[in-house]
Parts: C-alpha cells; structure tokens; sequence
C-alpha cells in the first residue's frame, strides 16, 4: 500500500507492506538514527515524535502515520549548530557509545517543546522509556537538568 | 501475528463496517503496542480505530466519562477532584507507550500483566459497547472471562465511566515488579468508603499473578465495619494474604 507522510519537515511517499514496522521503513529512507535494539518497545532507542508525541517506532505499523507527522533526530539541529539539548548532553559529558542517544534527545525535546523547564520529576517521567546500555544516566539526567534551570532563571 | 491488510476507519460506522465486512481475521487496531507480545503466525487484517473519536475525559455527574480511544499519557495528564486514574497511568509502562496505547486496548483484550482493569474493577467503572445498540457492562461482569465474549462482530468499546472518588472515599494502586518497564508480578487496587473511622464499603481487585484479574470479596466483605486505624493495613497485610490462594481457574480464596 502507499503512504504518505511528513518525515523531517519533508512530504515523503512510500510503499510498504501492511506488516512494515515504522523503524524499519524510517531506515530504509535514510533515517539511520533510528536504531532497534529490543524490537518490542522495552530500550527507547527506535523513539520518534509522531505529531509532537514520543513512541516506539519498531511498535508502530507504517501505516499508522499515514498522513501524520515524524520526526527523527536528523532534523534536529546540526554539526554547526547543534540544538540546545545536543549542547547540553554534549557540555556534560553524557554521550557514551551514543547507541541512546537519538531516543534520548528526542524524548527530551518532546518534553521541552512543552515544558521549557521541566522538574526533576517530569523529567524522569519522560525519560524513563530510554535505556542507556552505557548506564550512563547520571550524566544525562545532569545535563537535562541544568537545561531546566536555565531555562527557570 | 502478520498483518496482511491495514485499513483506516474515518468513523465509528466506518469501522464497525470495516470489521463486519472482513469478518474474523478483521482486528482492530488502537495503539497496537501489544501486537508484538502476540508470538503466532496469525494473519490478521488490521483497522485502524485512532481517528474515529472517542478520545478525552469529561465529568458527567459524579462520573468521569473517558473515551476508549484515550491515551494512557492523557489519563496521566489529566487533573480533577475525585480522579485517581493518573496514578494508575504513571506506572503504566513508560513514556512512549503511554503515548501510544488506549485505555480500551488495554482493557478489551486482557494479558494478566495489564494495569487498567485491575483499577477499574475496585473503582466499579462501567463499559460501554457500541453495536447494533449500546450495551453497558459493570467492570465485575466485562471482567469475568475475557471481554471479547461480550462482543459481536463489529462491535466496539467506545466509553468508560468511572465514578468519582467522593468525600469519605479512598483508592490506592499498586503495581509489583522489577520496575515500571517489566511485567507486574502483581497488581492490586482497592476503594473504600467510611463512615468516621469505620469501613462501610470495600472493594479489593488484584491481577498479574492470577490469569485474569478479580475482586476479592472475602477480603472485601471482612473489611466491612472495621474501625480505621493509622498504620491498621500493615497489620492486617500479612493475614489477609497470607490466607490467599490461587485455584486453577483464576479464581481467589481467601
């Protein structure tokens, strides 16, 4: 069947198959921050925003976000000019293998885009579908939260 | 599970007519984070339920009436006097699939690790299935069995009513496992109605280490006129469990 769909500010079509998982059709156009680890929505590290929402692309059909809109972490800052977040994970030391990484920031940007300045709370809420193999989550959690804080004062 | 077909329905006719037409391998799909958890090679059509409505939470005359299509994230985010399904929902997996999966998935099709019906069997909700005609179904009757008995072809659950938590009323959830991520070793919700310090009303559920989840009526029926006391349910723990026993057929005894 066809689909189309937003994919990183970008009309994309597609064809797939009823049975395609988003993760695997999200590779297969180039989007190779989106890894599978788990395949069955335990480690966080296929997430995507699908219309704004944090969700396990190797759950979702592609057909689900026919008509809808993704966002991989492609389309989120660059090497010249990372996003706020990267700056932050990056400043603090946070990035191990980097396997996390993509459903790391995505996650916080979903979060942020909401609530500029989460609290230590809802900042773990909204992370704790992203495993670090790394166990690196001390970091993280640190550079999120001084992001938070600066975003208070 | 294949999926061999997908569909998306643009209403409730729609969809209703979708899975009439298509028969037994037609399912629907809301959020669709539990097909992976499916191991077998069935073929299945799927329709896609998400744009059809049902979503969202409105107070009705001390009920809170939620739409099946509602995700769990919005039950967490959702705020009221008297709304207790936020606790529930926070410790419903994680972030990305409180996203993704619908209060009416988790409680049409029952696994024993799913959080929902076990609290929704102690708050007494009601179920509401859209077919030919509207049927309601207390959560003690959608729960004794799995639902899908209750439901024709094309039938759909489209709303839950959950009484408000009023004044001199009480609930508590709580979930047993490693951690929000694993599957619950056991889950229990309990409500309570007092009048000064003694018991009028109980109502004990538990799931997860049970086959599908139930009331505790023994338990229920022994809290009853008991007088409150701080700290009184930590000593009443180890009795009332420790007479607990599992029988073949999901049943409990105290």
């Amino acid at each position: 069947m066809n689909i189309q769909f937003t994919l990183n500010g970008k009309l994309r079509t597609a064809e797939v198959e009823a049975n395609t998982k988003l993760a695997d059709l999200l590779r297969e156009l180039g989007c190779a921050s989106v890894k599978i680890g788990c395949n069955e929505g335990a480690c966080g590290s296929c997430a995507v925003n699908v219309d704004g929402r944090l969700i396990n692309s190797c759950l979702t059909y592609a057909g689900q976000v026919n008509g809808r809109t993704v966002e991989t972490v492609e389309a989120i800052g660059s090497l010249d000019h990372p996003h706020p977040i990267q700056d932050a994970l990056v400043e603090e030391g946070a990035i191990q293998c980097g396997y996390c990484m993509p459903g790391v920031i995505l996650a916080a940007k979903a979060l942020f885009d909401k609530n500029p300045s989460p609290t230590e709370e809802e900042l773990a809420v909204a992370l704790d579908g992203q495993l670090c193999r790394c166990t690196g989550y001390q970091k993280i959690e640190s550079a999120l939260r001084k992001l938070a804080s600066e975003a208070r004062s | 599970m294949k999926l061999t077909a997908y569909h998306r329905a643009k209403s409730l006719a729609d969809a209703r007519r979708l899975l009439k037409e298509l028969g037994p391998t037609a399912m629907p799909l809301a959020g669709a984070s539990s097909h992976s958890f499916v191991k077998n090679d069935d073929e299945k059509i799927g329709v896609d339920i998400a744009d059809i409505g049902f979503e969202g939470v409105e107070c009705k005359n001390g009920h809170f009436v939620v739409g099946a299509n509602t995700r769990i994230a919005d039950l967490q985010a959702f705020h009221a006097p008297g709304w207790v399904l936020d606790r529930v929902a926070l410790r419903f997996v994680s972030q990305p699939l409180r996203n993704m999966t619908t209060i009416g998935g988790n409680i049409s099709r029952v696994f024993p690790w799913n959080d929902f019906p076990v609290a929704l069997l102690a708050l007494n909700a009601t179920m509401t299935i859209s077919g030919e005609a509207k049927t309601s179904h207390l959560a003690s009757v959608f729960f004794d069995g799995q639902p899908s008995r209750l439901f024709q072809p094309g039938d759909l659950l489209t709303e839950i009513s959950v009484p408000e938590i009023g004044e001199g009323s009480g609930f508590g959830y709580h979930k047993e496992s490693l951690v929000n991520m694993d599957f619950s070793h056991l889950t229990i919700a309990a409500w309570i109605r007092r009048e000064g310090r003694t018991i009028r009303d109980a109502r004990v559920a538990v799931g997860a280490g049970v086959p599908l989840p139930c009331r505790l009526s023994a338990l229920e029926a022994e809290l009853v006129g008991k007088k409150m006391r701080r700290g009184g349910h930590r000593r009443r723990r180890g009795s009332a469990s420790g007479r607990c026993f599992l029988e073949r057929g999901s049943r409990i005894q105290q």
